[in-house]
């Protein structure tokens, strides 16, 4: 197994300009200058990425894969959101949630999870309103 | 602020292609109707405020806190 990407700083990985640019169709609450972002995979298994503002990259938030943290977790994405990422197909849709690493508890936003279509690269963070769904979900070491 | 007096099925235009429609006032409860483009985000006040917080909060974390995060990740040792 290769431990070499782990130990490689994300700076050093961002000149990778083969990354793809995703465009948000909408800003992120809070951020609304930020429009462009690479996905940096910052763990062997896939269970850990950096979302970073290209305008910016001392922006970054990181995301996890939702399906290797919370059974069950297949939020139904509102019309409003399909229509911003251009009706994309079930199939080409990728969800990520934003983690908040804390120094005590790390916590992922299941109400309001990062969803990019990968055809054409437009991302949207979703607000799953009546949802029930918390904004500050404990995160535990997955399957 | 501006304020504006409507009655119920009466409108309020924002710009050239926004209306709110008052659809029912029932006591202090009021339900409105809100036509937008699509690029345009309606969110409940209280949870864009939330979400715009966790946001913030979530944003460029330490690397303090992200090597603890890599090390939670860490697969369990192979035996």
């Amino acid at each position: 197994m290769s431990m070499q990407a782990t130990a490689r700083p994300l700076e050093e990985r961002m000149t990778n300009m083969s990354l793809p640019t995703i465009h948000m169709a909408a800003p992120m609450p809070g951020f609304p200058a930020h429009q462009r972002f690479v996905l940096v995979r910052l763990n062997d298994e896939g269970l850990l990425y950096a979302f970073t503002s290209i305008d910016n990259p001392e922006l970054r938030f990181l995301v996890v894969p939702p399906e290797k943290f919370f059974d069950n977790y297949t939020p139904e994405i509102p019309d409003e959101a399909l229509a911003l990422l251009g009706y994309p197909q079930a199939e080409d849709l990728l969800t990520m949630l934003v983690i908040t690493a804390g120094r005590d508890a790390t916590s992922a936003n299941l109400m309001a999870p990062i969803v990019i279509n990968q055809v054409n690269r437009m991302a949207v963070q979703v607000v799953l309103t009546g949802s029930g769904l918390p904004v500050r979900a404990i995160l535990q070491r997955g399957k | 602020m501006l304020v504006l007096t409507r009655k119920a099925g009466e409108s309020v235009m924002i710009g050239d292609d926004i209306v709110i429609t008052v659809l029912e006032a029932r006591g202090d409860v009021i339900r409105l109707g809100i036509d937008a483009p699509r690029d345009v985000r309606v969110h409940r006040e209280e949870v864009y405020r939330e979400l715009q917080a966790a946001n913030r909060e979530a944003a460029s974390p330490t690397d303090e806190a992200v090597a603890a995060l890599t090390e939670m990740l860490r697969p369990p040792p192979q035996h």
